[in-house]
């Protein structure tokens, strides 16, 4: 009995978490770069519109994934431009892009607000989902679910397993020797700055398709942020960020199961990652100056922040 | 040199935030039927004005008023001005009042306004538009006896259907249909209505989990949750999707909707469509159930149309009386769109045996006079008495409902 309720609180927090995971692989490819998209919290609520959207016109949430995650590309692209080619502080534009964008949703999304329309549907698996915990947990979800799980493994052996994976840490470590060495470093910041704004995009419709059904003005709200909180959590390490992911699923769980008990907690409980980001960050600053922790263990502990995360790349 | 090539980058910026704009914006409680009186037909048509706190189409409470409204416009050859996203997240700058200045600035001979959450708007207007008749749909402002009585107000009455009809019906569906035992209830916010209405399905799926299916009532747990509000308000309410499936998850087959939105019926179809054995029962919109016909077991709603034409009619004809009207179902046809402020229309999940049930044992019986649920003894979850022994509610004991009956499970709000 303890099983199957454990199994059915496990497959409820991996297909609630299956956005924000997403979110987070996608910020933290970006961020591996040296790319903050600071406009996360817009692009979360317009790329869920314009998926709602879309795939109620068309009838075809595909389409509605595809039409997000090119926004969600586009955005990031318009962060890589203005960083990379113009030199503007990307912390600026991703910022205002935040507030342009939630607004335009909130625009541009009238016509769909509460209104039903379609969803990511639930695909029956007759033999693997008999399986213990993971059948219940993993293979008896959707698409999106199962999209989310791949990209958390796709992401780190990418990261840190393969030749274009190093090049992009090193790109995102110290860009100025990676230019010496010969790596096209604009390159390489637009795309994975670009590639990591699109798997946001598909996230941003992975709520309106799937975990909190349907559009409404400020339909994700704060997810943006908590996404941000959690790279850092995570420590640029898309593993770590996905547990954080699911961490603040759980909590959301726990909310919920906990409203007939303690209604305060219940409404406290979604705000732990705030404090959690900013323990993070005080932690690794302190790590930073003590050089008596050996790099291994600060690495475990604190996630490894990429030395030029943000900054703006100019050859001298 | 450098100076041009900055203003050149800008312009780039400019334009590529243009074109990212421009692509983006293209795209009566005792059983008599008490149906209203039908008032004589209008002599000329009017111009009258709909406030809806939701979507017009949202296939739940607002469109129920939209729907009733166009009814009523398409049978008097009337002009009906919708103005919808009436409430405070979808549109903080804009008050109920000012809608019914514009309103009343176009024309509009007669407002409605169409959720309980609208009050002070419309007390407030009612009062800077004497001569404008207004009705305030769920209010009891006019009700000489009730607890809210605006004797000032001449111009504005209320209108709301005796929906406690309509959710015992939905709480005996869930009851004949469930093989756990296990109902969820999804509440919006915690009010005298809501509760009364909580306690209505709780009513109705007692009687026929005792009475038609012979069954222990400690056997059966009837559990509510609250979101919040009518409908998920991101960062406000509790997400209605997420409350559903926790309910699936804790072993309920059987879901009832008590918000105004849709996500209940179509969190049961996405599972009942993979295989799992669960339903649902929606609210407010005679076709809720086309969201997921095969996850639903019926739907209780409003059908405003019959009472918004009367209302129409009798500021045409210069008799409007600001008068409380608390509208059951006609019994001789509840689902009759021109004579039934409630009705239930069945769903497919439902089946023919519990529906012979529902309709020919326990609808005909509300309907004459045989099961009266709202008889004592009842009682509070606290244990204090809701209706003593030998007695029947009055419709000021159920409208002011205070709390949820013993036996459900959920917080009550005290």
């Amino acid at each position: 009995m303890a099983i199957v309720e454990f199994e059915i609180i496990l497959a409820a927090i991996i297909s609630m978490s299956a956005p924000l995971v997403l979110a987070v692989v996608g910020e933290t490819i970006s961020e591996r770069v040296g790319i903050v998209n600071l406009s996360l919290e817009g692009s979360l609520l317009i790329t869920a519109m314009i998926g709602f959207a879309v795939a109620s016109i068309t009838g075809s949430v595909l389409l509605g994934f595809i039409a997000a995650a090119l926004l969600g590309g586009i955005i990031a692209l318009l962060i890589c431009f203005a960083n990379i080619t113009l030199y503007i502080n990307m912390i600026a534009v991703g910022f205002t892009l935040t507030i342009l964008l939630g607004k335009l949703s909130s625009y541009l999304g009238q016509p769909f607000v509460r209104i039903p329309g379609p969803y990511v549907p639930q695909i029956e698996v007759p033999w693997l989902k008999e399986i213990p915990i993971i059948g219940k947990a993993v293979i008896d979800q959707n698409v999106v679910v199962w999209l989310s799980i791949a990209s958390i493994i796709i992401a780190w052996w990418f990261l840190y397993k393969t030749k274009s994976g190093l090049v992009l840490n090193a790109v995102g470590e110290n860009p100025y020797s990676a230019d010496a060495r010969g790596i096209n470093v604009k390159f390489i910041k637009y795309f994975y700055g670009t590639l990591g704004g699109a798997i946001v995009g598909m996230a941003g419709a992975s709520f309106s398709l799937h975990s909190i059904y349907g559009w409404s003005n400020g339909h994700t709200l704060n997810y943006g942020w908590i996404c941000l909180a959690i790279v850092i959590f995570g420590g640029w390490n898309p593993v770590r960020g996905a547990i954080g992911a699911y961490a603040f699923g759980g909590l959301q769980i726990m909310a919920l199961k906990l409203q007939g008990v303690l209604f305060g907690l219940s409404q406290v409980l979604p705000l732990i990652p705030f404090p959690l980001m900013i323990m993070s960050l005080i932690l690794i600053q302190y790590s930073q100056d003590k050089q008596f922790i050996p790099n291994r263990v600060r690495s475990i502990l604190f996630g490894n922040q990429p030395e030029h995360l943000g900054d703006t790349f100019k050859r001298g | 040199m450098v100076s041009s090539l900055k203003k050149m980058k800008l312009i780039a910026i400019s334009a590529t935030m243009s074109l990212l704009l421009a692509a983006m914006l293209a795209c009566n409680i005792g059983g008599e039927a008490d149906a209203p009186a039908a008032e004589p037909m209008a002599s000329e048509p009017i111009k009258f004005g709909m406030i809806l706190v939701g979507p017009r189409n949202d296939r739940g409470w607002s469109q129920a008023h939209h729907d009733g409204g166009a009814y009523a416009a398409q049978k008097t050859g009337s002009e009906m001005i919708v103005m919808d996203f009436i409430n405070p997240a979808d549109s903080p700058d804009i008050t109920v009042a000012q809608v019914v200045d514009q309103m009343v600035e176009q024309g509009a001979e007669l407002i409605f306004a169409t959720s309980e959450d609208m009050k002070d708007g419309i007390l407030e207007a009612a009062a800077s538009h004497p001569d404008v008749p207004m009705i305030w749909s769920s209010g009891d402002s006019a009700w000489a006896d009730g607890d809210a009585y605006h004797p000032e107000l001449a111009n504005l009455g209320n209108i709301m259907g005796k929906m406690e009809y309509g959710k015992m019906m939905a709480g005996c569906a869930a009851a004949l249909k469930t093989e756990t035992g296990n109902i969820g209830f999804v509440g919006p916010l915690i009010n005298a209505e809501t509760k009364r209405l909580a306690n209505s399905a709780y009513l109705g799926a007692k009687y026929c989990w005792e009475e038609s299916r012979g069954k222990n009532i400690a056997d059966l747990n009837f559990e509510i949750k609250w979101i919040g509000f009518w409908f998920h308000i991101p960062g406000v309410t509790l997400d209605p999707t997420v409350v559903t499936n926790d309910f699936y998850d804790s072993g309920a087959d059987v879901v009832i909707s008590g918000i105004d939105t849709t996500q209940v019926i179509v969190e049961a179809g996405k599972r009942n469509s993979s295989g799992e054995q669960v339903w649902a029962v929606p609210y407010d919109y005679h076709g809720a159930c086309a969201e997921a016909p095969g996850a639903c077991l019926g739907v209780p709603y409003f059908n405003w149309g019959p009472s918004y034409l009367n209302t129409i009619n009798a500021v045409a004809n210069d008799n409007f009386s600001a008068t409380w009207k608390w509208l059951g179902p006609d019994w001789s046809n509840i689902n009759n769109e021109d004579t039934s402020m409630i009705g239930f229309a069945k769903g497919d999940a439902l089946g023919d045996d519990n529906w012979d049930t529902l309709n020919n044992k326990f609808i005909k019986g509300l309907a004459n006079g045989d099961i009266n649920l709202f008889k004592g003894p009842l009682q509070y979850q606290d244990g204090s008495t809701f209706v003593a022994a030998g007695e029947e509610a009055s419709d000021k004991q159920i409208w002011y409902t205070t709390g949820l009956l013993e036996g459900i499970i959920g917080d009550a709000g005290d």
